[in-house]
Order: C-alpha cells, then structure tokens, then sequence
C-alpha cells in the first residue's frame, strides 16, 4: 500500500481510492462488501474492475458517488477525484458531481429507466438539473444526445416510455443519460451483462467509440473477462471486496501473478484452447459476513499455505505499474493459461 | 482525514443468528423454506404479539365457562338491584341494564367471534381458492368467464346484500333455524371475490416462472404439475390470506349484529355492542369492553397475518 | 387515451347488468315479496294476496318482472316505498338523503388522502424512527378498530363526556341551539364528529399502503439512478418515487371508495345521520323491497363511476396501461 502511495500522484490521475471499506449492517450479520480496495483510473484510460458477483465490485463503484444504498455505510478510506476527497464533501457538493462530473450506467436497462415517465423527460431532467438552459435548448441536447447513442428516430423515440423500447435500446438510453453533461469519468456497472450477446457487442463498440470521441475516463465493471478485453487498458481483480491484482491489460491476461487471476483466466472457455472439460475453480463465493482469515482466496486457492490464512497479504507492486496481493506471487508458474498466444 | 462512524457494529443481534451457509462444511443442515420462514417469524416481535392475542383469545373460548363467574345469560344484578352498575369487584366490567355480567358476557362472546372468524374464512377461502387456482391454471375462456363472474361480486355491495339476505332468511325461516351459522355462511359466501383475484395473480406469477417449463419439458402431466408445483408455491399466500379473512370476518359479523341483523339468540360482541348502543350516556362499560375484544382479536389476527407474509415471502431478501 | 376510457366505460356495462341481475334474483328468489311482506299481518286472505301480487306485478315470470324493471329503471322510476315514509317514490327518497351521505363520505375520503399521503410518504423515508414507528403502530390498531365501535368512544368521550360535539343527526333539533345562530354552522358542527372517525377509519389502511408501496418503490434501481444523476434528494422522493407509489394507492382508492360505501349504513346509524345508510337499514327492517332495490342500484351505479374515475386516473398515471 505505501508503494503505491510513494509512486504514485501522477498528474495524470483523475480517480483515486485508498483503502475504501463499506460495509453492510444487515439482520445476519455485518457484510464486509468492500474491505480495503485501493485503486486508480488515469485521465482517458478504461480501467476493467473485474470480478465473480459478490466480489463488491458494484459496491465499489456506488462509494465512489456515496450512494450505497441502507444498510451500507462507508466506514474508511479514502475516494479523490480531481485532488478532492470525495467522502469529505458535503451532499449538496455531491449532487454536483453526480451526473456532471461523474456518470453512472446501471446493469439492468430495465429497471434503471423510470417506467413512468418518458425518456425526454427523464434526459432533459437531468440536463437541466446540471445546465442551465431552457427547456427547449435541453429538448434538443436530448435529441442529440439519442443521435450520439445510435438510435434511429430519435425525434420520434424520445417521447417514448421505456416499456416501449428494446432492451438494447434502453441501454443506449442509460447511456446517453449518463453521458449527457459531459462527465470526466464514466462508471459503467456491467453495461452488457442483461443484453442478448450480439447487442452486447454493439453497445461495447459504442462505448469504446465515445470513449475516444470524448476523452472520457471510465471504469468497467464486469464479471466477463473476454468483455474487457477489447475495452480495457488497465484491469483490477477483485476478489471477496479486496483486490488481487492490478496491471495493464495485456500483463493481466498473459503474464499474471495472482492465482485468482490465472484461475478466472483459466476458466473462461476458449476455442483457442480445446479443452474438453470446463475448469470451474473449486469451492464458492466466501461468506461475507465471517470471511476467511488472512487472504480470503486461500480456501479455494491451489498454492495456499500456512501462512495464506494468517496474514492479509499486501498488494505489492513487483513491476512498473503490476500490483500483486500474493505472498507466492513469485512462485507462481509464469506461464499463461492463454499457452502460446502470450506474445501476440 | 475523516473516519466515518464504526458506530453500526453495536446492533445486538448480529454475532448470534447462525447462516445457513455459515462454512462450506455445515452446508448439509436442513435450510428448507418453511425452516426460514419460522426463523424470520420468531424474529418478528408485532407477530409474535399477534400470535399471543389469538392464542389467549382462543384460551378464553376454550375455558369459558371456567374463567366466567356467571353462567352464559345470567342476570345476577337484576335481582340484586345491580343493574347498570359501573366496574366494581365482583362484576369486573360492570353490569349491563337487565343485570347481566359483562364480564362473563364477553368471555363466552369469544367462542362465537372465533366460530364466525373461522366459519367464514374456510368457506371464502375455499371458494376463492377454486375459482383463482381454475382460472389462473387454465386460462383463456374459463379464466374470463370466471374473471367476469368475480368482478360482478366485487363490484356488489357487500354489506347491503348481506343484510337483505340475513333479513330475508330470518324471517322466513322458523326461529332457531342456524342463526350464527347463517351468518356465518353468508359471509363467506361473499367474500371471495378477491382472494379469488389474487390466488389467481399468484398462480399465474408462478406458472410463467421457469420452473414450470422445465417440468413440462421433462414430461409432467397437466394435474401433476398444478398439485406439485403450483400448489406449495401458492400455499404460503393462502395462509396470509386466510389470517386476514379472519379478521375481516370477524369485523363483518360484529357490524351486522351491531346493526341488529345477528342472531339474537347468540351472544357475540357485536350484539352486546348493539344493546350497548342506546345506553352510551349512561353505561359507558357495556359497550367499551365488548368492542375492546373486538379490536383485540382482530389486531391479533392482522398482526399474525402480516407476520406470516413477511415470513413466507419467498421474494424478501435478508 | 380516449380510446382507453371509452374501452373502460364500455367494459362497465355488462358488469352493471351482471350486477342488477344478481341482486334482483337475489331479492326474488329469497322469498316471495308478497308473503314477507305480509308475514307480519296473518289475517290476510289469498285473494288479498293475489291483488296484492297483481298490483305489483308480482305474478309474472321472472324474466318479465325483470324486463319490467330495467324498463322502469331507465325512465328513471324505480317505484314507491311499499312500507316506509308513506309510499313515497323511491327516486324522491334517494334523491333527498343522498346527498348527506355523499358529504360525509367525500369530505372523509378527501380529508384522509390530504393526510395519509404524506404521513405514509414521511413514515417510509425515515424508516424506523420514532415518528415512523408510532404513525405505523397507530395505523396498524385503526384497521382493526370497529367504525361503529370508534364512533362509540368518540360519542362518550366528546359528547357526553367532554360536551363539545352532538351526539347525533345532522342538524339540531331546535334552532336555538344553532351555533352562533347559523344554519350552515349547526351542519358543520355536527358533522365533525362521524367525518373525523369516518376520516381516521379511512386513512388506516391508506397510510400503510404508500408507506409500504413507497418503502418498495425506493429500493428500485431507477431510484438510484435517480440520485446518481445528482437529483435532488428531495426530487427523487417528491417526483420520481411518489409517481410509482401513487399507483397501487390509486387502486386501492377506487376499490375502497365501493366499500366505504356500502359501509355507510353503520357509520350513520351510529351518529343518527340521514344519508341513504341508515334510510337502507330501515328499509331492510321493513323488507320495502323497491326501496331496497333502489339503494342497491344506486350505490352499485356510484361505485362503477368510481371504479372508472379510479381507471381513468391510473391509466394517466402509469404510461404502461395506456397500451393494451
């Protein structure tokens, strides 16, 4: 962690998260989300936070706008955007950063559009909230935000209600809202998990074309790793709300150190590879609540040892830029799962 | 640097509830549905509280004629000079104009309350039962003729109807003829209409769920998937819905013989009420305590009816 | 939209006749109207029965007393009161006491909603304080508390007890007694008492609908959406979550509104009130049949309208039922 803190503060950050831990106080138990991510996105990269459900990928990304929902609470850390600690701001600061600064597409196209109301209503909604223009001009930014998200009609389609509309089409709607006063930093909460795989293709093809036509940052959380693959320049592994490891993309997917890591690798199905048997990593998502000890990995993780259960291993930066949490990350055969494609 | 409050660790119940998940190795233990159910129920204060009304309501009615000092009809005060007294000692809730005990009285109205609330809410609930599970099953033209069927006795107003058909009965009926059966039948013969409704909604939510084509997919016949599968799933909104109708019921028979279209041969709390009425400025215990019974067992009936859906909701989350 | 309502109010007409079909079977078949309503006169001959019976029509088939019926029904006669109020025409009596009913039931209904609303909308924001807990508890007992039973208290309590209100009737029997001397004075001082229980009794039920439909509402993900887009939270409350939640509220409205009046007999007959309840009651008690029937069908005609006004507002509410 001080590693990364001395190398760190490159101008070039536009978000940073330090030791962030939220927590859930439910009836069972108190669910330890998120306990201790540390991560960062740089302006105009697309960070992949990768991980299975439950791994407070999602719950990292609501901590960064402070709408985790009750019973979560963000009990430490800290979350700077431009040189500001976020959870030092008050609400009425936030609110000026939520939808302005920093957008945010929902997984579930479906029910993250009002039913009620109809798609200009809710895009010119939030224009206006943030600009100060007059109904009208805010009409027109609607519609041309539609135009940039690749929806046909959109004169026509804007007076839609969202029960109208295909889900696909939802989700280029979620993302124009998102988009819709320019943020800097964009969170795209498993944009293409809910959608049929060919319009998850379309929409990961629109998001890396507005990536670039607007210079955004943006951070995409999914479970697939084939989704950030094409998109991302920099992955993070999350595992049972602690990171495991972080490098660029191509590091991540042909040199990585973690045994998470080269497990999800190893697990995704590959034509390339051939195998016979699909490779399930063995055991399940740990209990939140009562976490194993030390590296929470270690119970279904086929380098553990002794010591694995003792202590939190540390996230240590072993090269330029690769940040590993593994005590036996040097250990750890360098081979790739990918085999031979490792120089490409 | 600001640390936000750890205050949230003091909740008291959190180290002591097990998980069934608790460690990959006690995954074996029992987690069925109605184990969960019960644990979330013990959990919930406001149902056990019902759960302890109706259980002591159900004592009063089982030992009535042990609790009650006086026989079931007895007019100690009339002899005595007693009527119309005020709570004293001896007559706990007082005495009513001709002498009778209210506390006795309202005692033995407990096993007829009990009787209509349950009377009534089995013949409803089998009604709406068959009309909802029929047509939410099978659809198309059964399920619209039976829809229109329900909607004509929704739209009906129940308590005019029910009042002309107690009137009509009883009178031309010889005396004596079911008389707190009677109203309880009729009852229950009309409040089925929208359980009926919503039994429907429910199995038609969980015939389109997944599960249902899967087993049709492996080759289950028509009547073994309506018994196996629908069946349990529709189940626990029964029981919610069978709770609450009690308590409705038990409401609908007070306000009918408070009106005075009960059976005056049966002592239940709404004919004590209806006596009471014309003697509210000066005997205010005739008509307090009997009501009070009346509110009490209906809350107890709510409150374990809404206990029994937040504990049976498969769809709540923990 | 047009379109759906004309479909709704299309749609109603059956159910009006399925419903007219009913209670006059029901009236017929409980009893022959000639012996009930001689029941109480045992020297009357059979050939006095048969006049009796040809006078109202009351020898015909079935199907052709109902012909009879629905024709008279809609030239807006709905016959004479066999046994009460001299035998005045049914419409005379209906159209003199509906009215008070209505007023009770309106202002209650009104009133109910004007608080209900946003105690239930409060109470579900600040889940489990102790405002919430108490409006909840408070309202939880109001739905179990008989009207007639809470009527009771009230009387004892403010009536007799504490003598701010009358105990009964709509008016004060001797205009000395007017408040202040006005008329309009004396009505509104005696409706206090039945439209605050009738109030309290309605809005029980109303406050744990938008509390729980509102708690539902504010746990979906374009809520969140809502606020991640930087809306106020006072916005995201106020007009996106209360839309939603206004929508099974307005259903249970509409249902409601039937009950409420079919339930007027109780309210009335315990303030003594002159609305077309306690006229039932009273017509029930004399088995006056075209009296009863007239009721009947009036209060059936007023909750089919409200039942449409219930669509209609639901279909202007929720986009999604518009398209069918």
């Amino acid at each position: 962690m001080k590693l990364m803190e001395r190398k760190l503060m490159t101008p070039k950050e536009i978000l940073k998260i330090e030791n962030l831990k939220t927590y859930f106080d439910t009836w069972a138990g108190i669910v330890k989300a998120v306990d201790g991510v540390s991560l960062e996105v740089r302006e105009g990269e697309t960070l992949g936070l990768v991980g299975e459900s439950g791994s407070g990928k999602s719950v990292t990304a609501l901590s960064i706008l402070r709408i985790v929902p009750r019973p979560g609470k963000i009990l430490d850390g800290r979350i700077i955007y431009r040189g500001e600690n976020l959870l030092e701001k008050t609400e009425d600061d936030l609110q000026k950063i939520r939808g302005k600064e920093i957008g945010y597409i929902f997984q579930d196209p479906a029910t993250s559009l009002n039913p009620v109301f109809s798609i200009a209503d809710q895009l010119t909604e939030v224009i206006r909230h943030h600009q100060n223009v007059t109904k009208k001009e805010a009409l027109e930014k609607a519609i041309e935000l539609l135009k940039l998200v690749e929806i046909a009609d959109p004169e026509i389609k804007i007076w839609n209600f969202p029960h109208q509309l295909s889900g696909g089409m939802k989700q280029r709607i979620a993302v124009a809202r998102a988009l819709s006063c320019q943020p800097s930093l964009l969170l795209a909460d498993e944009p293409t998990t809910n959608l049929d795989v060919t319009i998850q293709a379309q929409i990961l093809k629109l998001m890396r074309s507005l990536k670039e036509k607007l210079g955004m940052s943006m951070i995409l959380i999914t479970h697939d790793m084939g989704v950030v693959a094409g998109v991302a320049d920099r992955i993070t592994v999350l595992y049972a709300g602690r990171v495991c490891e972080t490098a660029d993309t191509k590091t991540i997917f042909y040199r990585p150190r973690h045994p998470y890591t080269i497990a999800l690798l190893t697990a995704v199905p590959s034509l390339a590879l051939r195998k016979e048997k699909l490779t399930v990593i063995p055991g399940s998502i740990p209990n939140l609540i009562e976490p194993p000890t030390g590296c929470r990995f270690h119970p279904r993780c086929e380098y553990a040892e002794a010591a694995c259960a003792k202590k939190i291993p540390p996230l240590v930066e072993i090269e330029h830029g690769h940040y590993v949490a593994c005590i036996r990350w040097s250990e750890i055969d360098v081979e790739s799962p990918l085999g031979a494609k490792a120089n490409e | 640097m600001k640390k936000c409050e750890v205050s949230i660790m003091k909740r008291k119940k959190s180290a002591k509830l097990k998980l069934p998940v608790r460690n990959e190795n006690k995954r074996s233990r029992g987690v069925s549905q109605w184990n969960i159910a019960w644990r979330r129920f013990r959990r919930n204060k406001a149902a056990l509280v019902g759960a302890l009304i109706v259980g002591f309501i159900i004592f009063l009615a089982a030992f009535d004629a042990l609790i009650a000092p006086f026989p079931p009809n007895a007019t100690p005060g009339f002899y005595t000079g007693e009527a119309r007294i005020p709570p004293s000692l001896k007559y706990l809730f007082g005495t009513d104009y001709i002498g009778h005990d209210v506390f006795s009285q309202v005692v033995y109205g407990a096993r007829a309350a009990l009787f209509v609330g349950f009377g009534s809410a089995a013949i409803a609930m089998s009604l709406a039962l068959l009309v909802g599970i029929i047509s939410g099953y099978y659809g198309g033209f059964i399920d619209n003729i039976l829809m229109r069927i329900t909607e004509v006795f929704l739209v009906i107003p129940f308590l005019l109807i029910l009042l002309v058909f107690l009137k009509v009965i009883t009178t031309i009926a010889p005396s004596g003829v079911g008389g707190l059966s009677t109203v309880m039948i009729m009852i229950g013969l009309f409040s089925w209409a929208s359980n009926a409704r919503i039994i429907r909604g429910e199995v038609l939510r969980v015939k389109e769920s997944e599960f249902i084509e899967a087993s049709k997919a492996l080759g289950a016949s028509k009547r073994r998937i309506m018994f196996r599968h629908i069946f349990p799933n529709v189940l626990h909104i029964i029981i919610v819905l069978t709770t609450l109708m009690i308590a409705t019921a038990i409401l609908v028979e007070a306000a009918v013989s408070f009106l005075g279209f009960g059976d005056p041969a049966a002592i239940t709390w709404g004919q004590q009420l209806q006596k009471a009425n014309e003697a509210v400025k000066e005997a205010w215990w005739e008509g307090v305590f009997p009501g009070l019974f009346i509110t009490l067992l209906v809350l107890g009936f709510s409150l374990l009816g809404n206990g029994l859906r937040d504990a049976l909701d498969p769809r709540l989350r923990e | 939209m047009l379109r759906y309502v004309i479909r709704r109010i299309i749609y109603l007409i059956p159910l009006f006749f399925g419903v007219l079909i009913i209670v006059f079977v029901a009236s017929r078949i409980a009893g022959d109207p000639v012996r009930l309503m001689t029941v109480m006169n045992p020297r009357i001959t059979d050939a006095a029965r048969q006049n009796l019976a040809a006078y109202y029509g009351l020898d015909k088939p079935l199907y052709y007393q109902f012909i009879i019926f629905l024709s008279q029904l809609f030239q807006g006669n709905l016959g004479n009161a066999y046994a009460i109020r001299g035998g005045t025409a049914v419409t005379t009596l209906i159209g003199d006491y509906a009215w008070l009913t209505f007023e009770l039931q309106l202002a209650a209904l009104f009133l109910s909603l004007l608080i209900a609303i946003p105690i239930g909308v409060i109470s579900a924001e600040k889940q489990y304080s102790k405002l919430d807990v108490s409006m909840t508890t408070t309202s939880l007992v109001g739905t179990c508390i008989p009207i007639f039973y809470m009527g009771i208290i009230a009387i004892i309590i403010f009536s007799y007890f504490l003598g701010w209100f009358p105990h009964g009737g709509a008016h004060s029997i001797l205009p000395e007694n007017y408040p202040f001397g006005s008329y309009e004075l004396d009505g509104l001082w005696h409706m206090v008492l039945p439209t605050a229980i009738l109030t309290f009794a309605t809005l029980a039920p109303v406050v744990l609908l938008v509390r729980s439909s509102m708690l539902e509402v504010l746990r979906q993900d374009y809520i969140l959406a809502a606020r991640a887009s930087g809306l106020s939270e006072r916005s995201v409350v106020y007009k996106h979550a209360l839309k939603n939640t206004l929508i099974p509220v307005v259903t249970y409205v509409g249902l409601y509104f039937g009950a409420m009046l079919a339930g007027a007999p109780v309210t009335e007959t315990v303030f003594n009130w002159p609305g077309v309840g306690r006229l039932f009651v009273e017509a029930v008690k004399h088995l006056d049949f075209p009296v009863i029937m007239g009721i009947t069908v009036f209060i059936t005609i007023m909750t089919l309208v409200a039942n449409l006004i219930t669509d209609i507002t639901y279909g202007y509410i929720d986009p999604r039922i518009r398209v069918e």
